[in-house]
C-alpha cells in the first residue's frame, strides 16, 4: 500500500539506474534528510548534539569506511581505531602546523595520511587473507597507538601526551574546540557525512564497488575474468582509509576536542566493527542504523530510569546498559544473521507485495 | 561471588533509598552536585572507596545539620567507568544545573577544563588534574587543592634527600608511572629538578595494556638499579607494581608512590612483605575523630552507607580522602552562601567560595578532622592553596603517618607553573585571563 511500486515506468535507462529507481525510497530519505538538517536542529538540546546526533554519525560514517573494506572488498580490518587516530593527528598537525588553513581542508587532507598509512597496512592483503589479514592489522592497530605515544612531535611536545583541539573558526563561524557552539558543530559534521556517503553509495554502485564485491565474493574468480586484485585491494584500503581518517578527524575536531592515545586503541575499533557488522555488512544504510543501535541506545537506556522514576543509582543503570545493549546484539544477529540493512530490506519488501503474503 | 551479588543487591537496595531521599530534597531547597563517579571499569577499585566517602559525608550533613545553612546537598552520581567518552556525556546531562562538576579522569578534565570558561562551572579536582591549573588568574574555574602533582613530587624528592635535594647527586631515580596523561604529569619538574640538583632521572612507563603484568618494567629496575623508584600508578597498576616489587625483593624502603598509590587494599594483597612502602597523602585517616564518627553514626550504623564493611573500607585512606574532598566543596559553598548572603550559590558563587577556602587548623578542628588533612588557603591567584602532605607508611597491615609537614618547594614549581599556564592559555586562544585578581 505505502509501498506501491505499481504504476512506477521507466522510459529511459537513466531511470532505470537511478540510486532511487522507487518513488517512496526517494521520498523516504528526503524526510530523513529534513529530518536531519531541520527539524533535529530545531529541537535538539545541546545534549542531544552532543551525546546522540554528533556522535552517531561520527561513528556511522567510521563504520562506513570500515564497510568499504569488510563488507564490499571483504578484507577484515581490526585497525579502523588506529587508522581514525592517524587522520585525528595528522589533522591536529596540520592545523597546528598551518592555523590559517581550512578546516575543511584540513579534514579532508587528513584523510590522505591515513589513506597512505591504511594502504601501507594493505600490503600483506594480496598475499594473506581471512583471520591471518586481520592479524595483519591488529599490528597496525597496536604499531599506531604505540607510536600516538612514543613520537611527541605528533602531539606538539605536550606534557600529557594528549591533543587538544584549538579555536577554529570557518566562514565566520567557531566549528572546533571550547568555543564552538554544539548545532555549528553538527551541521559541520552532518555535511561532511553527508558527502561522503553520498559519493560512498556512487562509488560501491559503480564499477570499482562492483569489483570490490566480485573480490570479496571469489578473488580467484575474479581474477580469472581480469580483474587486477593487487589494484582492487589496495583501492579498498585507501578509500576506506580515507573515510575511517576522516571520521577519526571529526571524532576530535567537531566532537571530543581532545584526545589521549589509548582513546583510539582496540576497543574503539571493536565498536565500529560491531556497528558494521550489526548494521549489516555491505550495505550504507546499515552503519547509520548500526550506529543508532550501539552508540545512541545506551545513552537513551540511561535516562529511562529517571523518566519513569525508578529510583536506581547511576552506576547499577550502567551495568544494566551493558546488558541489555548485549542481550540486544545476541537478538538482532539471531533475528536476523545479515545486519539490520537486511531486517529493513525485508521490511520492505513485505511492504512493496503487501497485502499479498508473496 | 556471592558477597559480589550481595553487594550488588545492597547497592541496588540502597540506590532506591537514597534516590527517594534525593527526590524529596528536590522540592526543599537544594544544591545539585554531580559528581562524574566510576564505580565500574578499569579502575573501579580506586574508585569506589573515593566516591563512598564523599557521598557519606553529604548524606552525614543531611542527616546531622539538614544540610548547609538549610540548604540539602543533592549530591548526585553519573557513572563514566573512567571513560571519556562517557565522562563528555555526563558533563553535558548535569550541566545545565550544578554548581560544580568533578570530573575526576585527567582525560575527562582535559575535555572540560577548556569548556569551562565558556559554561562557567567550576572544576573541582582536588589532588589531581593539571599541576599549572594552580594558577588561578589562568585557571579561572578550575581548582586543585591542597596539593598538585609537581607539589607532590617536590615533597617526595625532599623526603628521600631528607629536605636538602643536593644530597641527591649522582643518584639515580627512578619514575614507574601509568602511560597516560595523568602518569606523565610529574615528568617536566622531576626533569628540571634532575638537571638543576645532578640526580639521573630515568623515567619507566607502564601501558595501559601492561598495568597487570610489570614483569619488562621490573626487570628493567634490576638492571638498572635505581636508589629510589618512585611510582605515579592508578588503578591496577598499583596492585601490579607492589606485588611485582615484593616478588622481586625490591627494597620498599626504596619505593614510594604518590597519594593515589596507597590504597589500603592494594597493599592487603602482599600484607607484610609490603611492609616499609611508603606514600606521600595530603590526609591521614583517623576513624575515632569526630567526624568519622558522625559518620559512623549516621550513615554506616543505620545502613545507608555503600561501604564494604567487611574489608574495612571504613579505615582506608582512600575512603577518608572522599570525605576531606567533600568537605572542601562544601566549604566552598558555605563561604559562598555568607558572602552572597544566598541559600543556594550559583555555580560563580561557589567558585568565589573555593577560591576563598581557609582550612586552617582551627577550622579543621571545628569540623572534628584534627589532623587528618593538611591545612591549606586559596586565593584568587592561587588555586591549589600548595598546603603540603605526611609520608604514610604501610606497617604491614595499615597505612601510619611517619613524617611531619612536608612542603613543596614553591620556589622551584612557581616559575614552570607560569611557563606552563601560558603556554596553555596561547594554544588556546583567545583565552580569558583574569584581570581583577590584583594578588
Amino acid at each position: 500500500m505505502l509501498y506501491r511500486t505499481a504504476g512506477q515506468f521507466k522510459t529511459s535507462y537513466e531511470a532505470d539506474f537511478a540510486l532511487f529507481p522507487v518513488k517512496q525510497d526517494s521520498i523516504l530519505l528526503a524526510a530523513v534528510l529534513v529530518l536531519a538538517f531541520v527539524v533535529f536542529p530545531l529541537t535538539a538540546n545541546e545534549f542531544a548534539f552532543r551525546a546522540l546526533l554528533i556522535p552517531v554519525l561520527i561513528y556511522a560514517l567510521a563504520a562506513l569506511g570500515l564497510n568499504i573494506l569488510t563488507g564490499y572488498a571483504g578484507q577484515l580490518s581490526l585497525g579502523t581505531g588506529a587508522f581514525m587516530g592517524v587522520g585525528a593527528y595528522a589533522c591536529y598537525k596540520l592545523i597546528t602546523i598551518f592555523p590559517e588553513m581550512n578546516l575543511l581542508v584540513a579534514i579532508a587532507l587528513s584523510g590522505f595520511f591515513s589513506a597512505a598509512v591504511g594502504v601501507a597496512f594493505g600490503l600483506p592483503s594480496l598475499r594473506i587473507k581471512g583471520f591471518y589479514l586481520a592479524i595483519a592489522t591488529l599490528a597496525a592497530q597496536f604499531f599506531l597507538v604505540w607510536l600516538f605515544e612514543k613520537w611527541a612531535w605528533l602531539y606538539n611536545y605536550n606534557a600529557s601526551g594528549a591533543i587538544q583541539v584549538p579555536n577554529i573558526d570557518m566562514f565566520g563561524f567557531t566549528v572546533a574546540g571550547p568555543r564552538a557552539p554544539a548545532i555549528t558543530q553538527y551541521y559541520f559534521v552532518l555535511i561532511v557525512v553527508s558527502i561522503v556517503t553520498f559519493f560512498a553509495i556512487n562509488v560501491t554502485r559503480g564499477r570499482i564497488g562492483r569489483i570490490w564485491k566480485s573480490v570479496r565474493d571469489m578473488d580467484i574468480a575474479a581474477e580469472l575474468v581480469g580483474i587486477n586484485l593487487m589494484k582492487a585491494k589496495l583501492s579498498a584500503f585507501f578509500v576506506s582509509s580515507y573515510v575511517v581518517g576522516v571520521a577519526g578527524a571529526l571524532f576530535v575536531f567537531a566532537w571530543r576536542g581532545a584526545a589521549e592515545p589509548n582513546l583510539f586503541d582496540i576497543p574503539l575499533s571493536f565498536r565500529v566493527l560491531f556497528i558494521a557488522i550489526i548494521g549489516g555488512l555491505g550495505s550504507i544504510l546499515g552503519n547509520f542504523l548500526g550506529a543508532i543501535l550501539i552508540v545512541a541506545l545506551p545513552v537513551v537506556l540511561g535516562f529511562l530510569p529517571d523518566v519513569f522514576g525508578v529510583p536506581i543509582s547511576s552506576s547499577a543503570v550502567e551495568h544494566l546498559n551493558v546488558m541489555i545493549i548485549g542481550a540486544l546484539i545476541v537478538t538482532f544477529l539471531i533475528v536476523e544473521p545479515h545486519g539490520l540493512a537486511r531486517f529493513w530490506a525485508v521490511i520492505r519488501e513485505k511492504l512493496i507485495i503487501w497485502p499479498f503474503p508473496h | 561471588m556471592k558477597t559480589l551479588l550481595k553487594n550488588a543487591l545492597m547497592a541496588g537496595a540502597l540506590a532506591a533509598g537514597t534516590a527517594f531521599a534525593a527526590q524529596a530534597a528536590m522540592a526543599q531547597d537544594s544544591i545539585y552536585l554531580p559528581n562524574l563517579s566510576y564505580r565500574t571499569g578499569p579502575f573501579a577499585s580506586t574508585g569506589i572507596p573515593l566516591m563512598n566517602g564523599q557521598r557519606d559525608y553529604m548524606m552525614m550533613l543531611n542527616e546531622r545539620d539538614g544540610g548547609v545553612n538549610g540548604v540539602k546537598l543533592g549530591y548526585d552520581e553519573c557513572e563514566t567507568g573512567y571513560n571519556t567518552e562517557k565522562g563528555v556525556e555526563c558533563y553535558e546531562k548535569t550541566k545545565a544545573d550544578a554548581a560544580i562538576t568533578q570530573p575526576w579522569s585527567t582525560g575527562i578534565t582535559l575535555q572540560v577544563l577548556p569548556k569551562t570558561n565558556v559554561d562557567k562551572i567550576p572544576v573541582l579536582a582536588p589532588g589531581y588534574g593539571f599541576s599549572p591549573m594552580a594558577d588561578g588568574k589562568t585557571f579561572q574555574w578550575a581548582f586543585n587543592p591542597p596539593a598538585s602533582y609537581w607539589d607532590g613530587a617536590s615533597m617526595i624528592l625532599k623526603a628521600i634527600s631528607d629536605g636538602n635535594l643536593d644530597n641527591l647527586e649522582g643518584k639515580k631515580i627512578a619514575l614507574l608511572h601509568l602511560d597516560h596523561p595523568y602518569g606523565k604529569e610529574p615528568i617536566p619538574l622531576f626533569e628540571a629538578m634532575a638537571e638543576k640538583h645532578g640526580f639521573t632521572f630515568l623515567p619507566i612507563p607502564v601501558g595501559l595494556k601492561e598495568m597487570q603484568n610489570q614483569s619488562a618494567q621490573w626487570l628493567q629496575i634490576r638492571r638498572e638499579r635505581p636508589d629510589f623508584v618512585l611510582m605515579w600508578g592508578w588503578g591496577a597498576m598499583n596492585a601490579g607494581a607492589i606485588t611485582e616489587a615484593a616478588k622481586t625483593r625490591y627494597p620498599m624502603d626504596q619505593f614510594i608512590g604518590i597519594w593515589w598509590s596507597s590504597l589500603d587494599s592494594d597493599l592487603k594483597l602482599v600484607g607484610e612483605e609490603g611492609k616499609g612502602y611508603r606514600a606521600i597523602s595530603w590526609n591521614v585517616p583517623n576513624s575515632d575523630s569526630p567526624v568519622m564518627q558522625d559518620i559512623k553514626k549516621y550513615v554506616v550504623d543505620p545502613g545507608k552507607s555503600l561501604i564494604n564493611q567487611g574489608e574495612g573500607e571504613f579505615d582506608w585512606v582512600f575512603y577518608q580522602r572522599g570525605v576531606m574532598i567533600s568537605m572542601m566543596l562544601v566549604e566552598g559553598i558555605k563561604a559562598a552562601q555568607e558572602e552572597f548572603d544566598a541559600k543556594v550559590p550559583t555555580p560563580e558563587q561557589v567558585r568565589w567560595g573555593l577560591e576563598n577556602l581557609n582550612i586552617d587548623e582551627a577550622k579543621l578542628e571545628e569540623l572534628g578532622m584534627t589532623g587528618m588533612l593538611v591545612p591549606f588557603k586559596t586565593s584568587c591567584a592561587d588555586h591549589t592553596g600548595h598546603g603540603g602532605g605526611w609520608m604514610l607508611e604501610w606497617n604491614g597491615s595499615k597505612f601510619e603517618k611517619v613524617s611531619d609537614l612536608i612542603t613543596p618547594d614553591r620556589e622551584a614549581i612557581a616559575p614552570l607553573e607560569a611557563e606552563k599556564a601560558k603556554e596553555y592559555a596561547e594554544a588556546n586562544a583567545p583565552w580569558p585571563v583574569n584581570d581583577e585578581c590584583k594578588m
